[in-house]
């Protein structure tokens, strides 16, 4: 299957901006981030924090439509899925 | 009524909205939370476009690492407050209208107060826990609050209609820590200039707000884009199902 990750902001500066991916079926939504964000430790660390939980003001979507990320080990990624993740923007 | 010289002084744009549209503007009342980086441009322009009242507030004073993006001062503001500067400036780009400048730090204690009987609220603020106390004071008043945030070349913007679209906390529902964010001027220009047009648009009843969408900048790429947004349901604000506080006893 083929799933679409799009970073923004902050995260977008050190994961880039859209990766396509081919994950192992069954892959929970929390999963595939981790293994995508992994690749770098500062974008990791900007979106997990020490115990590999979402930072609590991450935002996700899954094809447009809002995941909680207390809910996001237990959903399941499908192929075509499209997945934002980003961060409040804050300066002004 | 607008006057002769008004008229002369508004002509382009009442190609575009009508007299009614350009007395509309000068009927209304914008608050502008902050005079920084999104502050200056709304102000200048919402001034210029003939906007009759609008109500400024900052506390803090001009400083030379400002002046990258905090255009309505300059280097002869330094040490000033910024209510001060603001008000000099944009009496200079308008004096038909009129400008309150309030040196003050918003609160909870003061907000209700400050933003008074305006027509809406520009969120031109740096940090989260303001903002939430902007979205309450727009859902309480029933305003609309424009929304707009930058950090280094990237930006977001939306337009909140209490009760109609998704509010700030349904969106944002915890702040992100606070920090010494980079920024290039360019970015809050962009985004402050997104927020004065949905201002223009709401108030003259023209065009489709940015409703139930985040626009979405990134000026790296230069390219804008935007997210569906929808309401939370079980929003502390104006959520359908929030859950009251429990008093204790």
């Amino acid at each position: 299957m083929t799933v679409k990750i799009r970073f923004f902001a902050r995260f977008r500066e050190l994961l880039g901006a859209d990766v396509i991916t081919e994950p192992k079926a069954g892959i929970s939504l929390s999963g595939l981030v981790k293994e995508i964000a992994g690749k770098n430790k500062e974008g990791y660390d900007a979106i997990f924090d020490e115990h590999g939980s979402f930072r609590e003001f991450v935002i996700l979507m899954r094809n447009g439509k809002r995941v909680d990320i207390a809910e996001a080990a237990t959903v399941t990624v499908a192929d075509g899925d499209e997945i934002a993740v980003f961060p409040p923007v804050a300066g002004g | 009524m607008l006057s002769e010289r008004e008229r002369e002084r508004y002509k382009r744009q009442i190609l575009l909205f009508g007299e009614n549209g350009q007395e509309q503007l000068k009927k209304s009342h914008i608050f502008i939370a902050g005079a920084g980086g999104l502050g200056s441009p709304i102000a200048i322009y919402l001034a210029v476009a003939g906007v009759g009242t609008i109500t400024i507030v900052d506390m803090d004073t001009v400083d030379q690492s400002n002046l990258n993006r905090q255009i309505l001062h300059t280097d002869r503001d330094i040490g000033k407050k910024k209510t001060v500067s603001a008000i000099e400036k944009l009496h200079e780009y308008n004096a038909d209208i009129t400008i309150n400048a309030i040196d003050a730090t918003i609160s909870a204690d003061n907000i209700r107060d400050l933003v008074g009987r305006a027509d809406g609220i520009a969120d031109a603020m740096d940090n989260y826990p303001i903002r939430y106390l902007l979205n309450r004071t727009a859902f309480e008043k029933k305003i609309p609050l424009f929304h707009g945030a930058i950090r280094g070349l990237y930006g977001q913007a939306t337009t909140i209609l209490p009760g109609e679209t998704p509010c700030l906390e349904c969106i944002f529902p915890k702040a992100p820590p606070k920090e010494v964010f980079p920024v290039v001027g360019v970015t809050p220009g962009i985004i402050g200039m997104v927020q004065a047009n949905e201002v223009i648009k709401y108030l003259i009843h023209e065009g489709t707000l940015l409703k139930n969408r985040l626009f979405i900048w990134d000026g790296m790429e230069s390219r804008a884009e935007e997210l569906c947004i929808e309401r939370n349901p079980a929003c502390p604000v104006c959520g359908t199902k929030r859950t009251t506080p429990q008093k204790r006893g």
